[in-house]
């Protein structure tokens, strides 16, 4: 009970914080949120990943309890979709876990129907805003209140797989526009011998589609949620792969087969554009004989634009309701900043966003790569688009499959183009 | 015929034992003692049934009700639903080409699925009514299918079983069909989860090896003397004799193949592909109302499913009299 009353106090006297200190990110501290460390206290925390990831929180959660030996905290773990399907139900029965690893694309639905802890009291108290950057900070606004802290950034790469690129003989891709790309994978799925093909459809990859917007000065979509693209833009960029579609990617059968795998860590695919976090879990993926990837900067639409920006490739929010916001808090701290956490995570949640963890990460080769990635696009990174529009997840998925209806050729791109507005009218506008 | 038979015992017992009782009361004290002994019993008889009716009104009628209020519904869990009348129905019918595939994939799955699991299930049953030995055996051995088969690893098999160069696609291969792997091939997965349902034949199978078992030898002795060869006896003996038991079985099996879900679930990995041809009414509700968060718009398909399935329900009773002979039954 008191530790509900106090959190209670802690919302009030945040949204008090949240006007006087709106538009400072990492503002004063408030004397009342400390965490008392004598108080026993059970956390529920949630995250998606696989069981690297888990065995890695468990790790964490070992250190934590070192310093906090009377915080117990009990994880649990989901795939990505599968998570946000039980936040969903949680939400409406009012049931969300004290801490969870949160997603980009959810964090204005949640905040915005105020499901999430405002966490702006415990800034540079519980939680050291001195390893932040302000950039880092701003990440987890939404409309002047912080409810997020980025655990880590990441930026969209290009990956190719060393050892397929042997087998077909064919050199790195060395950079280049679109056009050079496709005819890069050409060669490779050429050299391949039918074993496997130069990439994916990229084309399907809503991500892939922003990146050629935003060179042409737009966005895909604006904080009020207006599309930076009509019908016809979206026409051309999916015609665009129709000749990949036919024999270059890999075909979206094989595709549907290694599920829950993608193309790519099961071996089929020679490169694939994401994440630059997605390394190790490919490595995972294809296992025995790969030790390395390439990892290069995603093909040029148009040279020196700003097409790429750092992502937080993923966020800690804590539930509004939780009955421990301090310790609540302590965790996310602990998580986030620790240079035991960053020692014990490395770059599995991405690279680092605050420097104490990255100090205490001891960066594995991989990891090195994809500092000096984000550090070779640095000339191309620009401001990160607003918090995705509610509904974001739900557009990019629908991009996604209807990008898989054009590689199996069930649907047209016209087709697909007037079902993905029809979508966007329907998320959008209700 | 035994059925009759016990249900005349049973409800005659209690009558008599009350008669009993009765009599010997005075005549000025039967019947108010009666009604308040029949207002006792209709109390304790409620009083047994409130486990029940707690289930009923609280899992049952009242989220009915109330998912038949929320499909008319804006409603996106985390707000207040919002009415907006019959638009959710007027786009699934009209705006909707997901729903449009998603109930054409559906109705071949059922109106294909359930025939040939039917007609496995009785060939089947037939083989194991004409012999005694080891039936015991073959009976579980056939049913174990059905135990196993919504499980999990039946369907992550099954995945293994029909991909790419998997035994099914081997196999094939060695006769000279090169289909490919049927998990990722949009024309063949639904011939694939038809295989998988026919499979698990086994409760169709035991209820047909107990109705097979019910039909009197003499009329088979009778239509071998009248000189019906084996198809005659079948035609003319066993499926009207079996048709209670065939359309009880046939009205089961198309309610529950309309309910498919886990299988497709898993199969496609929760996406409903390739191409959606996974994607049955069931796996695109649960899509819409817990990936998508559209729980109006997925009480507005729930309903639909309800209908369609209460209306196909409405004309196989209709058909009955044309086709099912009840014994005892002089029409």
């Amino acid at each position: 009970m008191f530790s509900k009353k106090r959190s209670l106090a802690a919302v009030a006297l945040a949204t008090g914080a949240a006007l006087a200190l709106a538009g400072c990110a990492g503002g004063g501290a408030d004397p009342e949120a400390t965490y008392d460390p004598d108080e026993k206290v059970t956390l529920d925390l949630a995250f998606w990943g696989n069981d690297v990831r888990a065995g890695l929180y468990n790790e964490a959660i070992a250190a934590f309890n070192e310093e906090y030996p009377n915080i117990k905290v009990n994880a649990t773990f989901l795939g990505f979709p599968e998570f946000w399907e039980k936040r969903q139900t949680e939400a409406a029965g009012g049931g969300l876990p004290d801490v969870m690893q949160f997603d980009y694309s959810y964090l204005r639905q949640y905040s915005e129907n105020n499901l999430l802890l405002d966490l702006d009291p415990y800034l540079g108290g519980i939680i050291d805003t001195e390893p932040l950057s302000d950039q880092i900070l701003q990440i987890g606004v939404v409309g002047d209140t912080t409810y997020g802290i980025a655990t880590s950034t990441n930026a969209w790469g290009l990956f190719t797989n060393p050892v397929l690129l042997e087998t077909a003989g064919v050199d790195e891709f060395a950079g280049g526009t679109w056009d050079e790309y496709a005819d890069w994978m050409t060669e490779v799925t050429e050299a391949s011998g039918g074993k496997f093909w130069g990439g994916g459809d990229f084309t399907g990859r809503i991500q892939n589609f922003e990146l050629q917007l935003r060179s042409e000065g737009s966005y895909l979509f604006s904080e009020d949620g207006e599309p930076g693209f009509d019908e016809e833009r979206l026409t051309e960029f999916w015609e665009s792969g129709a000749e990949l579609r036919d024999g270059v990617v890999v075909p979206q059968q094989r595709v549907e087969e290694v599920l829950p795998k993608g193309a790519f860590d099961s071996a089929l695919a020679a490169s694939e554009l994401t994440w630059d976090n997605f390394g190790a879990g490919y490595l995972a993926g294809l296992g025995e004989g790969y030790t390395e990837l390439g990892l290069l900067a995603p093909p040029i639409t148009k040279e020196g634009a700003k097409d790429l920006y750092l992502k937080p490739s993923m966020l800690h929010a804590i539930s509004a309701k939780t009955e421990h916001p301090e310790a609540a808090a302590t965790l996310v701290n602990f998580l986030v900043n620790s240079p035991e956490s960053g020692a014990i995570f490395g770059t599995n949640r991405g690279l680092p966003a605050s420097e104490t963890a990255l100090e205490g990460a001891e960066l594995d080769p991989l990891s090195e790569q994809v500092r000096a990635h984000e550090a070779a696009i640095a000339d191309r990174l620009g401001d990160a688009p607003p918090v995705p529009i509610v509904g974001y997840g739900t557009l990019e998925e629908k991009f996604r499959v209807l990008g898989t209806e054009l590689n199996f050729g069930t649907k047209t791109v016209d087709e697909a183009v007037s079902e993905f507005f029809n979508e966007m009218d329907i998320v959008l506008n209700g | 015929m035994s059925t009759t038979a016990t249900r005349v015992i049973v409800t005659k017992q209690p009558s008599t034992q009350r008669r009993l009782v009765r009599k010997p009361r005075p005549e000025h004290l039967t019947r108010p003692g009666q009604r308040s002994r029949a207002r006792r019993e209709t109390v304790a008889g409620y009083a047994f049934l409130i486990p029940w009716l707690i289930g009923f009104f609280g899992l049952t009628l009242v989220p009915m009700v109330y998912s038949l209020y929320l499909s008319f519904t804006r409603y996106d869990i985390f707000s207040a639903p919002k009415w907006i009348g019959l638009d959710n129905y007027i786009r699934l019918f009209t705006n909707d080409p997901n729903f449009i595939q998603s109930a054409q994939i559906t109705l071949v799955y059922v109106l294909v699925g359930t025939p040939i699991t039917l007609v496995a299930a009785l060939l089947v049953a037939m083989l194991l009514n004409y012999r005694d030995r080891g039936a015991a055996f073959f009976r579980s051995a056939f049913y174990a299918p059905s135990l196993i088969g919504a499980s999990v690893s039946v369907a992550i098999v099954w995945r293994a079983m029909f991909s790419s160069n998997g035994p099914v696609d081997n196999g094939l291969s060695l006769f000279g069909i090169e289909l490919g792997g049927w998990i990722g091939e949009p024309s063949l997965i639904l011939p694939m989860m038809i295989l998988l349902a026919v499979w698990q034949f086994g409760g169709t199978m035991v209820i047909f090896l107990a109705g097979l078992k019910q039909i009197p030898k003499e009329l088979y002795e009778a239509a071998e003397m009248d000189g019906a060869g084996p198809w005659a006896r079948f035609r003319a003996v066993t499926i009207p004799m079996l048709s209670p038991v065939i359309f009880f079985n046939l009205l089961l099996g198309l309610i529950g193949a309309f309910q498919v879900f886990g299988s497709a679930y898993i199969i496609s990995n929760g996406t409903g592909g390739p191409a959606g041809m996974t994607n049955f009414i069931t796996v695109y509700l649960y899509k819409t109302g817990f990936s998508d968060g559209r729980m109006g718009y997925a009480a507005a398909i729930a309903w639909v499913l309800l209908i369609a399935v209460a209306i196909i329900a409405a004309i196989l009773f209709r058909t009955q009299r044309n086709w099912v002979h009840y014994s005892g039954d002089n029409r």
